[in-house]
């Protein structure tokens, strides 16, 4: 009798491959937006099988629902910007010249060579070393949470995870100083139904979010699974028009950038005094100040993907939306 | 409470408070940003007489300690390493604050500041690192700068030239990243000493050659150098100095360090790593004798010169390589100085004449001397004529080959060689030919206070050369791993 989990395993491997494969072979944009959506919801499952639920909320949250809702915005503002608005998916296909057929053969065999060189060298190799489960369990007294994960990511390796907040903001830096970013497409025309939608999920969200952040510490969760999540509010808030960015609000969106970097940069080096490294909380404070520095980088993760989501610097724009919430 | 700063730490901390500063402060961006060079400067010094006097210094964050934990790692190479980025960034900064500085440059100054010190802080923290996850978080961090820096002038080639750097830096560094988990999967920790008590498997090979694969993409190693001619050529003067002088050289620095503490592969490998670097020699001088454009032409001889650095690597063998790193580091220092004021100075001739193109130079009324002369200066360090570093690394490279036997790299590097006399030349031809000028020609027009940064990096990749023994001395404090204190 086969374990019934060892063919839900297979299922999942199956659909997972399968729907890449979909992906790459749609040839309609949108249509191949939702297969990667989907296929990012299907490898979180895996994820959770794999028995990181911490990995899993991460791939749903970002991997999926954000980056999701970035194609879709992306996919727009083609559409608007080559004439082709609204419903009419079938010509919106993509326009890139044929590849012989010669080229994709030998594509194809290089990257199957390839693979399979790895795969061999890989099962061949010795048996996987211990990792850092033993040294993480051995340290989790001294780190403040009970949470590995969250130990692992805002105590042992925190440095790493400063520098990928870094990256977020480099990110944002990077989006907002394309001048010539987006076209001033209209914002796609929401009907009632979504208005009554937002009002309901908003308050929802953020409860979801802020617990997500909060149960880090003792369980799967973290800052940014629950910045993710409570970017979707500003998602939402965006695509409802019920904020419309202001070029006055410039200041306050910078300030919500580098709030994260900064709390967890100022933190990290104020700690250093009386023996102690940069890095090196104090056990006795070490719970707040993980708590802090989630609590100041989650709000700078949901305010930067809104802003990503955006996808420019708010600038005087000549038909400046009203409030209609 | 007093807070116990380590320079360690302030190298890479400084910029980054700096980027935050600038980037919220965006009228005061110029003023902010060159305070911060200056003062991060100031702490690479402080770490470096640290390092001449005690030998490596480690600072294991949060106390933890590798292998849980990162170290950070301050030897005479990473010193050597810091202060290249230190030293080049501030003089392309004060040439920055000139050249950005017109009513229309209001949008590029605001936001060149912050990227550029994001910039930093993801280098410095590559050149302190002893952390291979940590590595790929920092090549992130480069990268995502780097293409914001590309893209800053704005202009439509700019922005697709970025486009396609920012692919080709995203997928080496996942390919990098996927070295780095397959080498956790198979030693169970991600620290340099992990690294260097490992058995050469066959799989951990594959892993190398992943990562490698991954960095000959970001350092644009032949044939994976698609990305940087239009990258580095259309990007604005200060951000392609910044780009070519340094960043192409932190994935450099990367290799140099896991040659270092990696097993040895194999020789085929090695050969391999030669051939690239052969064939980035030929082919990018090849493209340097076709470029209609000057920048395009300083661009191209990045691949060539790249090229040879990685030949460097290639003659060691496997008795060599504890012996090449030594020429591989030099030409990288002697390239980042000399490659930056001739970005700058190309910038410059361009500002002043108008436009780059190479057939043309002799045919403006205008010589803007000091740059053409900062222009010829860097180019005498590229080239390899002594006394400039550049001739000593090539030196320390050649003498290397041909202790170990192996004449074909000395035929690449000597084939090197008269290429780009072969390319400078046509420039040069350019400078001196006063004959198709109708209009009496302005001679001492032209010069500007903002000449004297490239003119200063100019001088600096020549008087390095005078000043070799030292600095090769500097290098190697603190190289082998245990000597730290």
């Amino acid at each position: 009798m086969i374990d019934p989990l060892v063919i839900f395993d297979l299922l999942l491997a199956l659909g997972i491959v399968a729907l890449a494969v979909a992906a790459l072979a749609t040839r309609e944009s949108f249509a191949m937006i939702v297969v990667f959506i989907v296929f990012g919801l299907v490898s979180a499952l895996a994820w959770v099988r794999l028995s990181a639920p911490d990995v899993a909320l991460a791939e749903a949250a970002i991997g999926t629902g954000v980056t999701g809702a970035l194609l879709l915005k992306t996919l727009h503002h083609l559409r608007c910007a080559t004439g082709q608005p609204g419903q009419n998916a079938t010509q919106a296909q993509i326009s890139a010249p044929p590849v012989p057929v010669g080229v994709t053969l030998a594509n194809a065999a290089f990257c199957g060579l390839i693979t399979l060189g790895l795969a061999v060298a890989f099962l061949g190799a010795p048996a996987a070393g211990p990792g850092f489960e033993g040294l993480v369990a051995q340290a989790m007294p001294q780190s403040g949470v009970e949470h590995p994960v969250t130990a692992v990511l805002l105590n042992f390796r925190a440095y790493d995870t400063l520098m990928e907040v870094v990256v977020l903001l480099a990110a944002v830096i990077a989006v907002w100083q394309i001048e010539r970013g987006l076209s001033d497409a209209p914002a796609p025309v929401m009907g009632e139904v979504w208005q009554g939608f937002a009002r309901l999920a908003l308050p929802a969200i953020v409860v979801v979010g802020t617990y997500l952040l909060w149960v880090g510490a003792e369980a799967p969760g973290g800052a940014f699974q629950g910045g993710a999540v409570l970017a979707a509010v500003g998602l939402l808030l965006l695509l409802t028009r019920a904020y419309v960015p202001q070029p006055a609000h410039r200041g306050i969106a910078r300030g919500a950038f580098v709030l994260g970097t900064a709390a967890f940069a100022l933190v990290a080096l104020l700690v250093a005094s009386g023996g102690r490294v940069a890095f090196e909380y104090p056990l006795a404070h070490a719970k707040t100040l993980i708590l802090l520095i989630e609590g100041m980088v989650t709000l700078s993760i949901a305010v930067t993907l809104a802003a990503l989501f955006h996808g420019r610097e708010p600038m005087a724009l000549k038909h400046e939306g009203k409030d209609d919430t | 409470m007093s807070v116990d700063l380590s320079p360690v730490m302030l190298s890479i901390f400084l910029p980054l408070f700096g980027a935050i500063v600038a980037f919220m402060l965006p009228r005061a961006a110029g003023a902010i940003g060159l305070a911060t060079l200056a003062l991060t400067t100031g702490a690479v010094i402080a770490l470096a007489r640290d390092v001449l006097i005690n030998g490596a210094a480690i600072l294991p964050l949060g106390g933890w300690g590798a292998p849980l934990g990162i170290d950070l790692r301050a030897d005479g190479l990473s010193v050597a390493m810091l202060g290249l980025s230190c030293a080049v960034g501030l003089l392309v900064s004060l040439s920055a604050l000139s050249s950005l500085r017109g009513p229309e440059d209001a949008r590029q100054r605001q936001y060149f500041w912050p990227l550029w010190l994001l910039l930093l802080t993801g280098m410095n923290g590559v050149y302190l690192s002893t952390d291979i996850f940590n590595l790929y978080v920092m090549i992130e961090v480069i990268a995502l700068a780097a293409v914001g820096l590309t893209v800053l002038s704005g202009t439509t080639a700019a922005v697709r030239a970025g486009l396609e750097y920012m692919y080709a830096s995203i997928l080496g560094a996942l390919l990098f990243l996927m070295g780095v988990g397959f080498i956790y999967l198979q030693l169970g920790r991600l620290d340099f000493a992990g690294l260097a008590e490992a058995e050469p498997t066959g799989a951990l090979i594959a892993a190398i050659a992943l990562m490698f694969v991954g960095l000959a993409l970001k350092t644009a190693l032949f044939p994976l150098h698609f990305w940087l001619p239009a990258a580095h050529a259309n990007a604005s003067a200060p951000a392609s100095a910044l780009l070519s002088g340094l960043v192409v050289k932190a994935a450099l620095y990367i290799v140099l360090r896991l040659a270092q503490h990696m097993p040895f592969p194999s020789e085929t490998f090695l050969t391999l790593v030669g051939v690239m670097g052969a064939g980035a020699v030929i082919w990018g001088s090849i493209q340097a004798l076709r470029a209609e454009r000057l920048k395009l032409l300083v661009a191209w001889s990045t691949v060539a010169q790249i090229g040879l650095i990685f030949v460097a690597f290639a003659r060691a063998g496997e008795q060599g390589l504890s012996e090449s790193w030594k020429a591989a580091a030099l030409l990288i220092l002697a390239h980042g100085v000399a490659k930056a004021a001739m970005f700058l100075a190309a910038g410059r001739i361009k500002d002043e004449i108008g436009h780059d193109v190479i057939r043309d130079l002799d045919r403006a009324p205008i010589r803007p001397t000091l740059a053409q002369f900062t222009f010829a200066l860097a180019a005498i360090s590229l080239i390899g004529l002594p006394p400039s570093l550049g001739f000593i690394g090539k030196w320390a490279l050649m003498e290397g080959a041909m202790a170990a036997g192996y004449w074909h790299w000395v035929g690449v590097t000597m084939a090197g060689t008269l290429l780009s006399v072969a390319y400078f030349s046509r420039v040069f031809a350019g400078f001196l030919r006063f004959d198709r000028v109708r209009a009496p020609v302005g001679e001492h027009q032209g010069w500007a206070l903002a000449d004297a940064a490239p003119l200063t990096l100019a001088m600096m990749a020549i008087a390095l050369g005078l000043m070799a023994a030292p600095l090769l001395g500097f290098l190697e404090i603190g190289y082998a791993l245990g000597e730290a204190k």
